[in-house]
């Protein structure tokens, strides 16, 4: 071969490079990953799953949920919302004259419009999201003039994006995948996403019924039952207390109910224990908290 | 062999070939300068290719400005942390207590109360005697737990105990537990009666 060296040196560069772009520096990156902590709690992220849900990862790989399913949420930006909490001693019109008189300062000038058609909407019911801004500066300076006016807020972080918050409430972030192995990050959406689906849908019962005959929840849902998951057996003298409880026109024949197989346990175990909820470091959320009285 | 190969005449229809001549340097130079700025200009926005920042966040400090720091989320954080790390030895992480020990939080009148006066005064100064909790009675022995704890703190947790496992009441402040601080006297436990005298 006339070029032979040339060749074998071009393919050692491509080769090597690739690995040393897409092996060896994310190993060197997150390869020692931990668990990573809770914001504003002592709390760790992930906890490892139980030996139930860790088999159904293989359930959900074997299947070929990953197929139709992703398990990443994206996030296109962040906003700081200033909620009002408490108004102290000034009425909401004493209130509203004030921060209208906010309007001239230089860093409210893009958010006026938004601010004032807030203000007129506002009925002085609380709590109130009066301002919504990317920065969080901004944000914060508005909130502390509040305050300098007696009225109380909170500065709320909140991400969003397309996929928020109908799948999730922040981006998924390589601490979520600590114990998936492999991790099934699929890549096409004909089904919605589950990364955080253990925490939007958390009936374990509403999960075997939704694998068993799909458009009981969603008439025109385009996804297979996943019938040889579960047995029909014929009723004993008791039913089982796993028996699904299907409505007519799903339901076996009399006399025969559906009971779910231990792969199908193990699956829900599964989706349950997929959950993206907690706010973490590099993905920072504000969490609603329990309604105030 | 009289004919020199080289005095032929070259033929007509022969095959071009093409002759190797260096890259200018010039080119290599600019291509790589050119390719080292775009790393930079890539790497400067998106964080330094730090492991914890992703999109949208392009560098540690506009992610550390996102972190949300004040507010009900964060007390809330903060009394859950506390009454774990102090109260939830005795009372349970749940609020559920331990029989013949610690009586229980959730939905307990002595939490609930519209007033916090009696609240505030059981981590305060301590509680030792009989009290009558959710209609058991309890034979209490009680330290002052939270007589250490700063008022914004103690706050916390009793708001967070007012507000955790269904419990629905109202907020209580680093002020309030100030002023119930500077009425306690002595050192001295409260009865159960002394408790019960007590406005709410």
């Amino acid at each position: 071969m006339k070029n032979g060296f040339a060749v074998f040196f071009a393919v050692i560069v491509a080769l090597g490079g690739s690995w040393l772009g897409f092996v060896v520096a994310p190993a060197i990156q997150l390869g020692k990953a931990k668990q990573a902590v809770i914001l504003n709690s002592t709390d760790t992220w992930p906890q490892q799953r139980t030996g139930e849900a860790t088999l159904g990862l293989q359930i959900y790989r074997a299947n070929g949920c990953a197929a139709c399913h992703t398990e990443q949420i994206r996030q296109d930006g962040v906003a700081a919302e200033v909620t009002l909490t408490s108004l102290g001693k000034s009425k909401p019109e004493d209130l509203k004259a004030f921060v209208r008189s906010l309007f001239i300062l230089p860093e409210l000038a893009t958010l006026t419009n938004d601010l004032a058609a807030t203000l007129k909407d506002w009925k002085g019911d609380l709590p109130a999201t009066i301002l919504t801004t990317s920065d969080k500066a901004v944000a914060d300076a508005f909130a502390d003039r509040l305050k300098a006016a007696g009225a109380k807020s909170e500065t709320r972080v909140v991400a969003i994006g397309a996929d928020l918050p109908r799948w999730g409430v922040r981006r998924s972030v390589a601490a979520d995948y600590l114990y998936d192995f492999p991790v099934q990050l699929g890549s096409l959406r004909v089904g919605p996403d589950l990364a955080d689906v253990g925490a939007r849908l958390s009936d374990a019962n509403w999960q075997l019924l939704h694998l068993y005959a799909p458009k009981l929840s969603v008439t025109n849902s385009a996804m297979p039952s996943f019938k040889f998951l579960f047995d029909v057996r014929k009723i004993g003298s008791t039913p089982s207390p796993d028996a699904l409880n299907l409505p007519p026109g799903f339901a076996p024949a009399a006399g025969y109910q559906v009971v779910p197989k231990l792969e199908a346990k193990e699956l829900v175990a599964y989706l349950l224990s997929l959950r993206a909820d907690a706010p973490l470091y590099e993905a920072p959320f504000s969490p609603i908290t329990s309604a105030k009285p | 062999m009289s004919e020199d190969p080289s005095s032929c005449p070259a033929p007509t229809n022969a095959e071009p070939t093409a002759t190797r001549s260096t890259a200018p340097m010039w080119i290599v130079v600019t291509t790589l300068t050119l390719l080292f700025l775009g790393f930079v200009f890539f790497d400067k926005h998106s964080g330094w290719f730090d492991a914890r920042i992703y999109a949208p966040y392009s560098s540690a400090e506009q992610l550390e400005a996102f972190q949300p720091k004040s507010g009900a989320a964060a007390a809330a954080a903060q009394g859950k942390k506390v009454y774990e790390a102090v109260c939830g030895i005795c009372h349970g992480v749940d609020g559920l207590g331990k029989p013949g020990q610690a009586p229980p939080l959730a939905g307990s009148e002595w939490v609930l109360a519209k007033g916090i006066n009696r609240l505030a005064h059981i981590p305060l100064a301590g509680v030792s005697g009989t009290l009558t909790v959710e209609g058991k009675e309890w034979n209490l022995n009680m330290a002052a737990m939270g007589a250490a704890l700063p008022d914004g703190d103690l706050a916390a947790v009793l708001t967070y105990m007012r507000s955790a496992w269904g419990n629905k009441a109202g907020e209580v402040t680093a002020d309030d537990i100030k002023k119930i601080r500077a009425d306690i006297k002595g050192t001295q436990p409260m009865t159960g009666d002394q408790m019960k005298s007590m406005p709410e």
